[in-house]
């Protein structure tokens, strides 16, 4: 899996460096017509999808149980944002006693589409800890889901009371 | 509306070695957010970051992927060990093939 990623990435590096030696913008990379990783677009279509946060949870982690992982993780946001635009939040995860934390997803199940952001860790980091800034539309439930090294899924999740939302899409 | 792209890397001013050192890099973009016209959502090439790789001594050590929902001029924070004096390098690629980055030496004192 990491080592597909890793390949992927290196081609697209390489074609935006080679790209950006061209002159070419990524403005004009539709018309070059190659197809591209989802991630690597800024079209409408390629976005994360508009859906309920059940169905976002389902297609990141298909049907794997997802257990509570509050003793282990400390999830920090604010209880009212009152500006929906910038909600910062911080995530920690205890070092599992196997393994490693292979990454961290924060999924907003109020936002249209909730998953927000994944933190991918290397094997070598032994303390998982991130930090951002959200954009939240509306009151409602922010989750931490963690993915240890042996498949493993942890949630934590907090309510923040948002005043003005901060999302247009 | 400062310059697109400027990437600025916090450190703690002093770090021994085999620190767990905390981070916060912050760097300046739109992020630009999904336009609506009559409720539905406009069709375009939007401009925001989907892409953050962090490089220790030349080892990548995390690499995040981002939408939309982070705030414009989006900061990030993580912690790494810090075993060798070396640079901490972060890169952002966004939608438009833009590539920006910042490094930070990391010494010991």
């Amino acid at each position: 899996m990491s080592e597909t990623m890793r390949t992927i990435h290196f081609t697209r590096r390489t074609l935006l460096r080679g790209l950006a030696l061209l002159g070419v913008s990524g403005a004009m990379l539709p018309l070059v017509g190659a197809p591209r990783p989802a991630a690597a677009q800024g079209n409408l279509a390629n976005l994360g999808p508009e859906e309920p946060v059940d169905a976002t949870l389902k297609r990141l982690f298909g049907g794997r149980p997802i257990k509570d992982g509050s003793s282990v993780m400390k999830l920090e946001l604010p209880l009212i944002a009152e500006n929906g635009s910038v909600v910062p939040v911080s995530v920690e995860v205890a070092p599992p006693p196997q393994g490693h934390v292979k990454s961290i997803y924060i999924i907003a199940d109020r936002n249209r589409r909730p998953m927000n952001a994944k933190f991918n860790f290397s094997p070598g980091v032994t303390q998982p800890f991130v930090g951002t800034n959200l954009r939240l539309n509306e009151t409602g439930d922010v989750r931490a889901v963690a993915e240890l090294s042996d498949g493993t899924l942890l949630m934590a999740k907090r309510e923040v009371k948002v005043t003005v939302g901060g999302c247009g899409g | 509306m400062a310059e697109i792209g400027r990437v600025r890397i916090r450190i703690p001013s002093s770090i021994r070695q085999g620190d767990i050192v905390k981070v916060r890099v912050l760097v300046i973009h739109p992020m630009e957010i999904v336009e609506r016209k009559d409720g539905k959502p406009v069709d375009k090439n939007y401009r925001f970051i989907n892409r953050v790789l962090v490089t220790y001594l030349g080892n990548e050590i995390a690499q995040f992927e981002t939408t939309q929902s982070l705030s414009e001029n989006p900061f990030f924070s993580f912690a790494f060990k810090a075993t060798e004096p070396g640079a901490l390098k972060v890169t952002f690629l966004d939608t438009h093939g833009g590539k920006y980055e910042g490094t930070a030496d990391i010494k010991f004192s």
